[in-house]
């Protein structure tokens, strides 16, 4: 009989299934230990703790994957500070990865010499989840989201109630009992996959209703605490729910919520997933739809009913990770009055501190918190009187941070900014 | 006897450290080659060529990232210790191979690029051994590749300064052992800059975060 893996090893089989081309890259001895990646952490600037610095995380797992595959630290490890993998090591790893990094991208994007410190931690974070010592709650939730599809037909009715409450919403919001909100519409232009709650449903829809949109409202949500994981089978699982969703109802388009991770994931790291299985739709984010409404005139704003100063806080997910820069400030420019760039911003931005699933774990506040003040830092000094975010996640944790350090702030979504200045037209009929 | 030495460590040493050194390097490659590349797949929404040229570019443009805009002077310290560490390169090379280059403004100017190098290498030393963010994270190879380089410096511009046979066989015997050294250290980090900042460049350049966003 096969003798049962030791945690360790059975991490440091992961690490090796792992072990790519760019992995190998950012585990090597390109990280020269410079340091100019430490004060580009919002951990660090918040608290002053080397430790928790950038190089300093990555070096945890960097000098164990560099004593496998490194030739100067197999023979003299002492040198280079090579070690071998312990379980203690591993319980270390939770901290540097889960709970010290929010998977931001800062590091990489300062960095001289392009050491991709997150990618490095991502792994870490894929070794933990499959011995076991991911955070627990991160695990439930994924598992939670492919739950709801093994057990649609027990949802379904409950769900369709929901939408129907809103529904009702909606006619009263635009004074049309016509209005809808359309769920498993096959041959809809769009599907919209939204979070859990009214908030991210209610704004898309009056903004749909007014460009006369042709869009039907996803069964699922579009989160995938998978990628927190770093758990590819998890997260595909999680994404296959709606690419299957959107083949079945034959649209063009999915166009995810105001969620960073979720974009990202739909964007850029599911066509790696299905590369063997290509979709002919395009995914975008509601961002990118609401920029087209407005610049091409299919929807009305009037900046002076967002009458109060706006700044904007770019996602890590939608911004450094996805590139989606102008979109906002092009909405924000037609439906603001006055709206102040927060310093740094773009892909220069700092955290939030609610990145890379944290906000989920209510054990980690403290440090989330803490985390979070070189944000408030920007926000405060902005003077604005609201902070719009097109992350639920970030501004989940934006509305936490303007009670902890009392920002006195509104915390808005961009959607429901663009719903207050859309000026009504009677659903385009 | 001594000219045949100065001669065997001029030239023998060199292409023998040089051709461990190339070996080394090429092995090193292959390894990283073999290994699989889970290449970016989602549509374009920028130019992963443009990425790639402004990720080499960035290096050579201080204000593009906040860590150098924000310590300028690091900046200055890299640009000065990598041309110290070219010049002092370079002299292995134009020494023994190309010496009718080697008038004496060019021998100097080459010796106070090293020099510059060299009073860098000790800032760089001091603040491994005073700031506690870095010697958190350093390991006796990080103090004695930069004592090292710091050797091959001093040596370097005694030979360039004074072209004394003492001082040229001291050089080029600090060069081989150099050469011998590098690929298993972290000086060896330029070669895997490359892939780097190529990865870097493909992944922001095709999301459109650093160069050729979509209109």
């Amino acid at each position: 009989m096969e003798e049962q893996k030791t945690v360790v090893e059975q991490a440091k089989e992961e690490l090796e299934k792992r072990f790519s081309r760019t992995l190998a890259v950012a585990a090597s001895n390109l990280c020269v230990h410079c340091g100019l990646c430490v004060d580009q952490c919002h951990y660090f600037v918040a608290t002053r703790d080397p430790n928790i610095s950038p190089v300093a995380k990555a070096e945890q797992v960097r000098r164990v994957v560099k004593g496998e595959h490194d030739w100067l630290r197999r023979i003299f490890p002492w040198w280079t500070g090579a070690k071998e993998l312990t379980e203690e090591d591993l319980d270390k790893w939770v901290e540097a990865a889960f709970r010290n990094c929010s998977m931001c991208q800062r590091c990489v994007v300062n960095c001289p010499l392009g050491v991709d410190t997150p990618l490095v931690l991502a792994t870490a974070r894929g070794v933990l989840t499959a011995v076991g010592k991911a955070p627990e709650i991160l695990v439930q939730l994924a598992d939670a989201a492919i739950a709801r599809e093994e057990n649609l037909e027990f949802f379904k009715d409950f769900y369709l109630e929901q939408i129907k409450e809103l529904e009702a919403e909606l006619q009263k919001k635009v004074g049309d009992p016509e209005a809808r909100i359309p769920v498993g519409v096959e041959g809809a232009r769009f599907l919209y996959v939204p979070l859990s709650g009214a908030h991210t449903i209610m704004p898309a829809a009056e903004i749909f209703y007014h460009a006369g949109e042709s869009w039907t409202l996803s069964m699922f949500e579009a989160a995938n605490y998978g990628i927190f994981l770093n758990d590819p089978v998890r997260s595909k699982r999680i994404t296959e729910r709606i690419i299957r969703e959107a083949e079945r109802l034959k649209v063009q388009e999915i166009i995810i919520t105001e969620c960073g991770h979720a974009y990202a994931v739909s964007r850029w790291e599911a066509p790696k997933w299905f590369k063997d299985q290509p979709w002919n739709f395009r995914v975008r984010s509601i961002l990118e739809v609401m920029d087209e409404y407005i610049q091409t005139g299919r929807i009305q704003v009037d900046k002076s009913r967002n009458p109060f100063s706006v700044t904007y806080h770019d996602s890590c997910n939608l911004g450094r990770n996805s590139g989606l820069f102008d979109e906002p400030r092009r909405i924000l420019a037609a439906c603001v009055e006055d709206f102040r760039e927060m310093t740094p911003n773009r892909e220069r931005n700092y955290c939030c501190g609610g990145g890379g699933g944290l906000v989920a774990i209510p054990e980690w506040q403290d440090i989330r918190l803490e985390a979070g003040k070189p944000k408030a830092d920007q926000i405060r000094a902005t003077g604005a009187e609201a902070v719009v975010a097109s992350c639920d996640n970030c501004r989940h944790q934006l509305g936490e941070i303007n009670e902890h350090y009392g920002l006195n702030v509104r915390v808005m979504g961009m959607a429901e900014l663009v719903a207050n200045a859309i000026v009504p037209n009677n659903g385009k009929k | 006897m001594e000219d045949r030495f100065l001669e065997f460590v001029k030239f023998d040493l060199q292409i023998i450290a040089l051709s461990v050194f190339a070996l080394l390097y090429a092995l090193k490659v292959y390894q990283l080659m073999k290994l699989p590349w889970p290449r970016e797949m989602g549509p374009r929404r920028g130019s992963e060529e443009l990425g790639v040229v402004y990720s080499f570019a960035w290096l050579f443009f201080p204000w593009s990232m906040s860590s150098t805009t924000q310590h300028l002077g690091r900046w200055v310290e890299f640009a000065l210790y990598h041309l110290g560490a070219g010049a002092a390169i370079l002299g292995t090379f134009t020494i023994p191979f190309w010496p009718a280059i080697m008038t004496r403004p060019v021998s100097l100017t080459m010796a106070a690029l090293v020099i510059g190098g060299f009073i860098v290498g000790a800032i760089k030393l001091a603040r491994r051994i005073i700031a506690p963010e870095l010697r958190v994270v350093s390991t006796p190879d990080d103090y004695f590749s930069l004592a090292a380089v710091e050797v091959f410096f001093f040596f370097t511009a005694m030979a360039l300064i004074t072209e004394a046979r003492g001082w040229m066989i001291a050089y080029f015997l600090i060069t081989a052992a150099f050469l011998f050294y590098v690929p298993f250290s972290k000086i060896s980090h330029y070669v895997y800059w490359f892939f780097a900042r190529v990865f870097f460049g493909l992944r922001y350049g095709r999301r459109g975060i650093i160069a050729g966003k979509r209109a």
